[in-house]
């Protein structure tokens, strides 16, 4: 069935959104337990270490062939066929992941443990919007627009306010950590999770889930390396204590809920990854906020945790911060233009230099050459018609080859997906 | 594996029930309405072409449509 591509994208990532408001709920009961409160370190490893295991007992029940196609083709990713080798060409994207994932857990564990009350200082991680619309006009050759900044601005200032606290305090150290440290390494993993999902391997496009399997496989061996490092300079002994915890029955069976609820969060943001800019799709993953809301009550309703702020200026504040958030990602959604350029060439010119010429344009997403009436299809996105008068009109002009072209803007599209 | 787009030109009125028909085809991967020279553009993927021709004939038969060209895909870049 052919469906529309912007629908699903949506989805995927809102569903994405709303199970990791459910783990936000859960990780705050499991991160409260004896064993964890007092050492995030051997909590983020206990994570990965746990996760590990359910993420593998969950993908080869997903590998199960039923009909002749695997049950996590048919109903997480069509492109799952079963969990297998990481293969050498996504082997760098898995590490440079993997040691992302790690530092990033190990910078929010560092605060965590150094200020008691972090939710002022973690709402400013929503700021990462930024960082990822900055990094995208270096590694995508797509210069945001004024629409994407405004967009990305009003869905992270609507995040902050959002998630922040009055009750905590600014420390400069932990704010430089997010800066620095928490918000370019969840950047540049987000990256590089969207390369992995666009990578073809064995001629047929990546699966989330064995993307999520290695992910969780190097982010386990990263972060027990750090800690054993950390361990062995502050003579601490948390990466023992960790494991210690993982294999206690009470809280492996905790850790598993949370790490095998995460999976399917995880493989369904990695699909939408694989559609949207990855500074888009953290711009909807920011609603997680909103939906972590209704999940809060029900734990405080059930005992589970103790602190939701009623204060009615918090909640003017958290309401407004909301509002912004789904603004901002409607903003985002209704401001898409995608055309199709006709392109003829002159004779004499080798076709493949015009495609490079053609392929370096910002905002061309495909390229083909074709037999038939036009030499080259070209496909281009741009939040602008301006825009793309500018920056692929004007470069197609500078291209000597074209004989003659025509733009023709897509209304509507479907994609089988 | 062979790609094609197939452009097509439409009679005016019949846009909807054709695109609702060319949805449930095999073989489509993607298709768009545009506004210009074409009226649709649909990308086929097929394993041959005896299958291509398949799919351009039943894209023919479908009411409202008035011409159709095939440009088979040569080589590709794309970022997905």
């Amino acid at each position: 069935m052919v469906i529309r591509k912007k629908y699903l994208f949506y989805t995927l990532a809102i569903t994405s959104s709303f199970i990791a408001a459910a783990v936000t709920g859960v990780d705050s009961f499991v991160g409260g337990q004896p064993a964890f409160k007092t050492d995030p370190w051997s909590f983020a490893f206990s994570l990965f270490f746990v996760g590990s295991i359910i993420t593998l007992l969950i993908s080869l029940i997903l590998s199960i062939k039923i009909h002749g196609k695997s049950l996590g083709a048919k109903i997480l990713d069509p492109s799952f066929k079963n969990l297998r080798m990481v293969q050498k060409s996504e082997l760098k994207s898995h590490i440079i992941a993997g040691v992302m994932n790690a530092i990033n857990t190990v910078g929010y564990c560092s605060i965590v443990s150094t200020v008691q009350d972090p939710s002022v200082i973690l709402s400013f991680s929503q700021i990462v919007i930024l960082y990822l619309l900055l990094m995208e006009s270096i590694t995508e050759k797509d210069v945001p627009t004024l629409v994407e900044v405004q967009s990305s601005v009003i869905v992270t200032f609507g995040a902050i306010l959002a998630s922040i606290s009055l009750t905590g305090a600014f420390q400069l150290f932990p704010i430089l950590i997010v800066f620095l440290v928490v918000n370019p390494t969840w950047a540049v993993f987000s990256i590089y999770q969207r390369k992995l999902k666009i990578m073809r391997i064995n001629n047929r496009p990546n699966d989330s889930i064995n993307i999520r399997f290695w992910n969780i496989i190097f982010s386990c061996l990263f972060t027990a390396l750090l800690i054993f490092f950390f361990d062995l300079f502050t003579s601490g002994s948390h990466l023992l204590a960790g494991v210690t915890a993982s294999i206690d029955p009470y809280y492996f069976m905790l850790l598993a809920l949370t790490m095998g609820t995460t999976f399917f969060a995880y493989v369904l943001y990695i699909r939408s990854l694989g559609m949207g800019k990855a500074s888009v799709n953290n711009a909807i993953r920011a609603s997680t906020i909103i939906f972590a809301i209704p999940f809060s009550i029900i734990m405080l309703q059930l005992g589970l945790i103790t602190e939701f702020s009623t204060d009615p200026v918090m909640l003017i504040i958290k309401v407004i911060g909301m509002v912004l958030i789904v603004m901002g990602i409607i903003s985002f959604a209704l401001t898409l233009v995608k055309a199709y350029i006709f392109i003829d060439v002159k004779t004499g010119r080798p076709l493949k230099e015009t495609m490079q010429k053609l392929w370096n344009i910002r905002g061309v997403s495909h390229v083909t050459i074709t037999s038939g009436k036009h030499d080259f299809i070209v496909k281009v996105s741009t939040r602008t018609l301006m825009k793309g008068y500018e920056r692929i009109i004007r470069k197609l002009d500078e291209i000597e080859e074209i004989k003659k072209y025509h733009w023709e803007s897509v209304l509507k599209d479907w994609e089988k997906i | 594996m062979i790609s094609a787009y197939i452009l097509i030109t439409m009679h005016p009125g019949k846009s909807d029930k054709a695109i609702k028909e060319m949805r449930q085809l095999d073989n489509v991967a993607k298709i768009s309405i545009i506004a210009g020279e074409y009226d649709i553009v649909v990308r086929a993927q097929v394993k041959n072409l005896e299958e291509l021709l398949d799919v351009t004939d039943k894209i023919q038969m479908i009411e409202g449509v008035s011409k159709t060209t095939t440009q088979i895909i040569e080589k590709e870049i794309s970022l997905q």
